[in-house]
C-alpha cells in the first residue's frame, strides 16, 4: 500500500469527526442523581430513572445543561434559546428504555469553530494550501523578548478554521460485556453481561463540518477540544477510559474533485495516535481500492491498533430509521440571555488566550507557556505561584516579572514534573502549596541559595512539607553572601595555593576555576557563587 | 361479619372521619369489612388484580394505636386528611414490593422497587391500601376487557362492561369494594369508566398530579386521578394527590384546594356549552336528555348559559389517535424481556427473543397500538400523520383557551351512551369512538370530571355529564359538580348482592375466584344511597337471587324519574 504522503498528493481526504464527551465532572448522570465513576461494581450505580423502570421519568440535570453551553461557548458557537431533547429509538440491550434520549435539529449548540495551527513535519500532509492562512517563522510566536526562545516554526506552517456543525446533548448507553467469544467480541460469545453503571451519563457530542483534510489536522483538532475540555473542567477526557470517543467519517476524492466520494465511519480510535493512523491508513485503503477500479462501500469500520488496519463492522447501505421525535416527558428548553450570559461570565480562560498571556505578560518561551496553558492544573499552580512571589516581601530586589515567572516555569517544567511523574502524587495532593514555590524560588533569586541547592530544597519540600525557609534555618543551608566572610576564605586559598597563583599570574586563566572551586569547598558550597568569582579576579588582579 | 359489614360500602370519607373521631368503630374495623366485602363479591365484579391485606391491617393498627392514645373527639393532624380511608390504585401506579402489571403478560412478574408519588401521597394521609386494579391492557382500551388477567365486570350490570381503562377502579368504587380510588387518563379513562359505573371520576388539568412512577402510555396525555361515590371524596384524595413534585418536569404547584370551592354555588356562574355536541350523531336520547336536564339545574341555580364553539374539537380523535400511538410505541420500547418482563427463552437470537418475548408478551390491542405508533413516527408518516397531528392539538388548546374566556366551565356529556355489554364493540373504531367527548381535554391539557346524574330513561344504566375547566382552575370544575350533585339524589353504590357467608380476613391472592358466593341473603342491604334517597334502595333489598339484568325492567324507573333522569331532584 502506497505511503500517506503519496496518496495525498492525488487525492483529497475529506474528514469529519464526531466526538463523544462524557461529562466526568458532575458525577451525577444525565436524567437522575446517581453518580457514575469509573470502575465501579457492575451495576451498582443504577436507580429506577436509569434502568428505565416502569414509570419512571427524566429529570434533567441542570449542571449538565451548564456545561454543554460552556463547551459551546469555548468552541465559538451559537447558543440556541430554543431547544427540545428528542428520543432515537432503536433496540439494543445497552439501552434500558430502547431509546435514547438525545437532541434533535436543534441542539444547545450550533456553528462554531475552531482555529487550528498546524506545525512541524506533519504539516506538510496538506497539499492544497489555497484555503489556509500561512504562518510566517515568527507568526504566532510571543511578542516580547521571547522570540529567541520559541522554537521557529517551518515555513509549511498554518492556520486553518474547522466548522463545528453542533454540539448536543444525550445519555450514553450501558457496557455490554461478551463473554465466550476471543478478544471480548461478541463474535462465537455465547452470552453477553449487561452494565448499567454508565447508563443514563450526561455525554455531549460534537460534529464536525468536513473541514478536516489531513490526519494530522484531526488528531490535533481533537487535542485542542481535549484542551479546552479540560479547561472547562466538564470532563476528564480520558480517551482510555472512554470519557473521550471519537469517530470519524471520511472519505476522499481525485484533487480537484468537488464531488464528495462514499465515506465510511471508522471507530475504536481510543488515543490520539490510533485517531492520526486509523484515518491515515483509512485514506490509503481506499486509495488503493478506488485506483485498482473498485469502489468505496458505506460502513462502519473498527480500527485494529493491534494489526494496524481497519476491518469492516457492519454495511451502512440502508439508513436506519430511529423515528427521531421530541421527547413528551420533557418540557422544551429556553434559556435566556441572562442564564447564557452567567455561563460566559463564569468561562474560565482557555488554553489559547492563557499562552497569549503566558508570552505577553511573562514573556515565557513559547513552548514552555503552550505546556502550561493546556493543563489546567498546573497552569492554575504557576499563576498562584507566581501571584505570591511577585505580591510578597521582596518582590521588588529589581527583580523583574519576567525573571521571576521563567524560574518558577523552570522549576514546575522541571523539577516539579519530574517529582509528579515519579511519585504519581499530583499537584493538589502534594505537601508543598504554590506560595512554597514561590518561596523557593525568589531564595533562588535573591541568591539566598545557590542553583544547586534548590534542588536540595525541593526534594526536602516535597517529602515534608515544610516551607523553604524553614528548611534552610533548619540546616543552615543560608547561601554566604557575606563579603567579609567570603574574603576571610579567599585569602586563605590564595595563599595555601601560592604556586597555582602564580601560574595564573603567568596567564593560565584556567586555573580560576580552581580556584572557586577550593573556596566552595572550604565553605560547604554555601558561598555566593558569584561573588567568589568576583572576588577572586580583583584579588588575582 | 364485622359490625360494618353493611355499613362500610356507603362510607364517605367524612363519614370515616366520624365515626373514627367519636371512636364508633375502629380502623381496623373498617379494614376487615372492606376485605370482607372484596372476598365476598370481587370474584364477580373482577376489580382487583392484587391485594394488600396485610399492608391495609398494619396501617390501620397504627392508626388505631394513634387514636388509642389522643382524647375520643380527636384525631391527631399527623394521622392525615384521609385516615382510614379504605382506597386502591389502579396497576398502572407502582407501589413499592407489589407488583405493578399494567394488566398485561408483560409484566405478570414484575415487582415494583418504588412508588409512584401520588400512590405514595395518598399513603402518607393515612389511607388503608387494599390493593391494585384490574384496567385495560397497559390502559389502551375503553372497556377493560383487554386485561390479560380477565376483564372487569359492570356492578350495575355484570353482563357489561365498566368502560375503561380504570375499570376496575370505577368498578371497585361503584361496588363499595373501596371508598376511593385512583385512575388516569389519557383519553377519557377515568370519565368514561366512571360514567359507566355511575360514581365521581375526576381527571387534572395536566401538571396537577405528578406522573412519576404511573406507567406511562401517553406521555403528553396522561394524568392520574380521584373516582369516589360522591364530588366531597374526590375533591379531598384531589387536594392529597396534587402536589409539585420535581420528579415530573411536567408537575405544577397546585393554586387552590377543591375541598374549598364545593359550597361556592354557581350562581353568577358563566357555564359553557357546546351546542354541536348535543347534535352529534351517536348521542344517545339519555344522554341528551341527562345534559339538557344538567343545564336547566345549573341555569335554576343561578349560572349563565353560554353557547360555545370548539371549532377543532371534531379533529380531537384524528390526532389523539396519532399523538398517543406514538408516544405509547416510544413508551412500551423499553419492554424488552432483557432486564425484567415476560421473556421466551427459547429465541435462536437476539432479535428473535425481541420479537418472541413482545408478541406473546402483549395482547393484540398492545400490539395495535405498537403497530400503528411505528408507522406513524417512521421517516415520511411523521411529516405526514405526526406534525399535523401537533398542529391541530395547538388549535384545540387555542379553542379551549378561546373558550374560557368566554365561560368559567364546560358542561357535555362525558360518553355518547351508556355501557355496552361483553362483545358488543368489537371494531376498533367504534370502541375508540366512546371517549369522543373526554380526549378533548386530554389533547388540550384541561381538567374534566364525570358526574352521575342517574339512571338512564332507555337502559337503567348510569348516565353522567361532563363538566370541564380552565386549565390548572380545576376548582371550577369542583364549583359545579358540588352544585348540581346537591340537586340529585341517587344511588353512587351499585345494587351488587353480598352473600350472606363470606370468609373474612383470609388473604385473597390475585385473582382469587370466590367459590362460595351465597346470593340472596336477607339484610344484605348494599344499595344504600349516600343521599339517603330511594333510587337503588329498593333493588337491592328485595334482591332475592335476582340477577342484575333485573335493573333493566324494574318499575323504579317510572316511579322515581323525573323526566328522563332517573334519581329527581332533592
Amino acid at each position: 500500500m502506497k505511503q500517506l504522503e503519496e496518496v495525498l498528493q492525488d487525492w483529497e481526504a475529506v474528514i469529519g469527526l464526531e466526538v463523544h464527551t462524557e461529562l466526568t465532572s458532575l458525577n451525577t448522570k444525565m436524567f437522575c442523581s446517581c453518580t457514575f465513576e469509573y470502575g465501579k461494581e457492575p451495576n451498582s450505580q443504577v436507580c429506577p430513572i436509569c434502568l428505565g423502570l416502569p414509570g419512571s421519568l427524566p429529570m434533567p440535570n441542570k449542571a449538565a445543561i451548564e456545561s454543554i453551553i460552556m463547551a459551546g461557548l469555548a468552541t465559538n458557537c451559537q447558543i440556541m434559546p430554543d431547544t427540545m431533547f428528542y428520543r432515537k429509538h432503536y433496540f439494543y440491550p445497552d439501552m434500558t428504555k430502547n431509546y435514547q434520549i438525545t437532541q434533535g435539529p436543534v441542539a444547545f449548540c450550533m456553528k462554531g469553530e475552531l482555529e487550528l495551527e498546524v506545525t512541524g513535519k506533519a504539516a506538510n500532509q496538506r497539499v492544497d494550501l489555497s484555503s489556509v492562512e500561512m504562518l510566517g517563522d515568527s507568526d504566532g510566536e510571543a511578542a516580547g523578548d521571547a522570540a529567541g526562545a520559541a522554537p521557529t516554526a517551518p515555513s509549511s506552517s498554518y492556520r486553518t478554521r474547522i466548522g463545528i456543525t453542533r454540539i448536543h446533548m444525550e445519555e450514553d448507553a450501558g457496557k455490554l460485556v461478551h463473554v465466550g467469544g476471543t478478544d471480548g467480541r461478541i463474535t462465537n460469545s455465547t452470552y453477553s453481561l449487561v452494565d448499567y453503571n454508565r447508563c443514563g451519563a450526561p455525554l455531549i457530542e460534537l460534529v464536525t463540518e468536513p473541514d478536516l483534510r489531513t490526519p494530522e489536522e484531526a488528531r490535533l483538532f481533537l487535542q485542542k477540544l481535549r484542551q479546552i475540555f479540560l479547561a472547562l473542567g466538564i470532563s476528564n477526557v480520558n480517551m482510555e477510559e472512554g470519557s473521550l470517543r471519537c469517530d470519524g467519517n471520511i472519505s476522499i476524492r481525485r484533487r480537484g474533485d468537488t464531488k464528495l466520494g462514499t465515506k465510511t465511519e471508522l471507530k475504536n480510535m481510543n488515543s490520539f495516535r490510533n485517531l492520526h493512523d486509523g484515518l491515515a491508513y483509512e485514506i490509503c485503503r481506499q486509495a488503493e481500492l478506488l485506483e485498482s477500479g473498485g469502489t468505496v462501500r458505506q460502513e462502519t469500520r473498527h480500527w485494529e491498533p493491534a494489526t494496524q488496519r481497519t476491518i469492516a463492522m457492519r454495511s451502512k447501505e440502508t439508513a436506519d430509521d430511529y423515528r427521531y421525535f421530541p421527547d413528551p416527558d420533557l418540557p422544551p428548553f429556553h434559556l435566556d440571555d441572562e442564564f447564557i450570559e452567567s455561563i460566559r461570565a463564569r468561562l474560565p480562560e482557555l488554553p489559547d488566550a492563557k499562552i497569549k498571556r503566558y508570552l505577553n505578560t511573562f514573556a515565557l518561551p513559547f513552548e514552555d507557556a503552550t505546556t502550561l496553558a493546556v493543563d489546567p492544573e498546573l497552569a492554575a499552580f504557576f499563576d498562584a505561584a507566581v501571584l505570591a512571589a511577585t505580591a510578597g516581601e521582596g518582590a521588588d530586589e529589581g527583580l523583574s516579572r519576567y525573571e521571576i515567572a521563567r524560574a518558577i516555569a523552570n522549576l514546575l517544567l522541571n523539577d516539579v514534573s519530574a517529582w509528579m511523574r515519579q511519585s504519581g502524587v499530583s499537584l493538589d495532593e502534594a505537601a508543598f502549596s504554590s506560595a512554597d514555590i514561590a518561596e523557593l524560588v525568589m531564595l533562588s533569586l535573591g541568591e539566598t541559595i545557590s542553583s544547586r541547592q534548590v534542588k536540595e530544597l525541593f526534594a526536602e519540600m516535597a517529602q515534608s512539607g515544610k516551607s523553604p525557609a524553614a528548611i534552610v534555618a533548619e540546616r543552615g543551608m543560608q547561601q554566604i553572601s557575606d563579603s567579609g566572610a567570603i574574603e576571610v576564605v579567599v585569602a586563605k586559598v590564595l595563599t595555601e595555593n601560592a604556586d597555582k597563583v602564580a601560574e595564573y599570574q603567568a596567564g593560565k586563566t584556567g586555573l580560576l576555576g580552581f580556584f572557586v572551586g577550593q573556596v566552595m569547598r572550604e565553605m560547604k558550597g554555601q558561598g555566593n557563587p558569584k561573588m567568589i568569582n568576583d572576588l577572586l579576579i580583583e584579588r588575582l588582579g | 361479619m364485622s359490625n360494618l359489614t353493611h355499613v362500610y360500602p356507603t362510607f364517605s370519607i367524612a363519614d370515616i372521619r366520624a365515626g373514627l373521631a367519636a371512636r364508633d368503630f375502629t380502623a381496623y374495623e373498617i379494614t376487615e369489612a372492606a376485605i370482607e366485602r372484596i372476598v365476598a363479591i370481587d370474584g364477580e365484579i373482577g376489580a382487583f388484580i392484587e391485594a394488600t391485606d396485610d399492608m391495609a391491617l398494619l396501617t390501620a393498627r397504627k392508626i388505631d394505636m394513634a387514636l388509642h392514645h389522643a382524647p375520643v373527639g380527636t384525631i391527631p393532624d399527623e394521622l392525615g386528611p384521609l385516615v382510614g380511608v379504605p382506597v386502591a390504585f389502579k396497576d398502572n401506579m407502582n407501589l413499592a414490593g407489589t407488583n405493578t402489571t399494567c394488566a398485561s403478560r408483560m409484566l405478570e412478574d414484575y415487582v415494583s422497587p418504588y412508588t409512584a408519588t401520588c400512590v405514595q401521597n395518598v399513603i402518607d394521609a393515612g389511607a388503608l391500601v387494599l390493593g391494585k386494579l384490574n384496567m385495560d391492557e397497559f390502559a389502551f382500551g375503553s372497556s377493560t376487557e383487554t386485561s390479560a388477567f380477565g376483564p372487569t365486570y359492570n356492578p350495575w350490570d355484570l353482563s357489561r362492561v365498566p368502560g375503561g381503562s380504570s375499570g376496575g377502579s370505577a368498578a371497585a368504587v361503584a361496588a363499595g369494594l373501596a371508598t376511593v380510588a385512583l385512575g388516569s387518563d389519557t383519553g377519557g379513562s377515568i370519565r368514561q369508566p366512571a360514567s359507566f359505573c355511575g360514581v365521581v371520576g375526576y381527571k387534572p388539568s395536566y401538571g396537577m398530579v405528578s406522573r412519576h412512577g404511573v406507567v406511562g402510555f401517553g406521555s403528553s396525555l396522561d394524568q392520574a386521578g380521584s373516582l369516589g361515590r360522591s364530588v366531597a371524596d374526590v375533591a379531598a384524595v384531589a387536594d392529597v394527590i396534587a402536589t409539585f413534585d420535581p420528579a415530573d418536569t411536567m408537575s405544577q404547584k397546585p393554586t387552590a384546594k377543591m375541598s374549598d370551592y364545593l359550597q361556592a354555588g354557581v350562581d353568577g356562574m358563566r357555564i359553557g356549552y357546546v351546542p354541536a355536541y348535543l347534535e352529534m350523531d351517536g348521542l344517545q336520547p339519555e344522554m341528551l336528555f341527562a345534559i339538557e336536564d344538567a343545564m336547566q339545574r345549573l341555569e335554576q341555580m343561578g349560572a349563565d348559559l353560554i353557547p360555545i364553539e370548539l371549532p377543532h374539537a371534531r379533529a380531537a380523535m384524528a390526532a389523539y389517535y396519532v399523538i398517543g400511538p406514538a408516544e405509547a410505541f416510544s413508551n412500551l420500547s423499553k419492554f424488552d424481556a432483557v432486564r425484567y418482563g415476560y421473556s421466551e427463552t427459547d429465541a435462536a437470537n437476539l432479535n428473535e427473543f425481541y420479537e418472541l418475548s413482545r408478541a406473546r408478551g402483549f395482547g393484540p390491542e398492545v400490539i395495535r397500538r405498537i403497530m400503528l405508533g411505528c408507522y406513524l413516527l417512521s421517516a415520511g408518516t411523521y411529516d405526514q400523520y405526526y406534525i399535523p397531528a401537533q398542529q391541530i392539538r395547538t388549535l384545540i388548546s387555542s379553542d379551549f383557551r378561546q373558550a374560557f374566556e368566554l365561560c368559567d366551565a364546560l358542561v357535555t356529556p362525558t360518553s355518547p351512551r351508556a355501557a355496552f355489554k361483553f362483545g358488543e364493540v368489537t371494531d376498533p373504531v367504534s370502541m375508540y369512538l366512546s371517549d369522543i367527548f373526554t380526549v378533548p381535554a386530554n389533547i388540550a391539557g384541561n381538567g374534566g370530571m364525570s358526574l352521575p346524574v342517574g339512571l338512564g330513561r332507555d337502559t337503567g344504566l348510569p348516565v353522567s355529564v361532563q363538566i370541564l375547566g380552565p386549565q390548572l382552575v380545576d376548582q371550577n370544575i369542583f364549583r359545579v359538580a358540588a352544585a348540581l350533585e346537591s340537586t340529585y339524589s341517587i344511588a353512587r353504590l351499585a345494587p351488587v348482592d353480598m352473600p350472606v357467608r363470606a370468609t373474612a380476613t383470609a388473604g385473597i391472592g390475585r385473582f382469587a375466584a370466590i367459590e362460595e358466593t351465597i346470593r340472596g341473603a336477607a339484610g344484605a342491604a348494599v344499595g344504600v344511597s349516600l343521599a339517603g334517597g330511594a333510587a337503588h334502595t329498593a333493588h337491592a333489598t328485595s334482591a332475592e337471587g335476582a340477577e342484575h339484568e333485573k335493573c333493566e325492567d324494574c318499575t323504579c324507573e317510572e316511579d322515581e324519574a323525573t323526566d328522563n333522569i332517573e334519581g329527581g331532584v332533592a
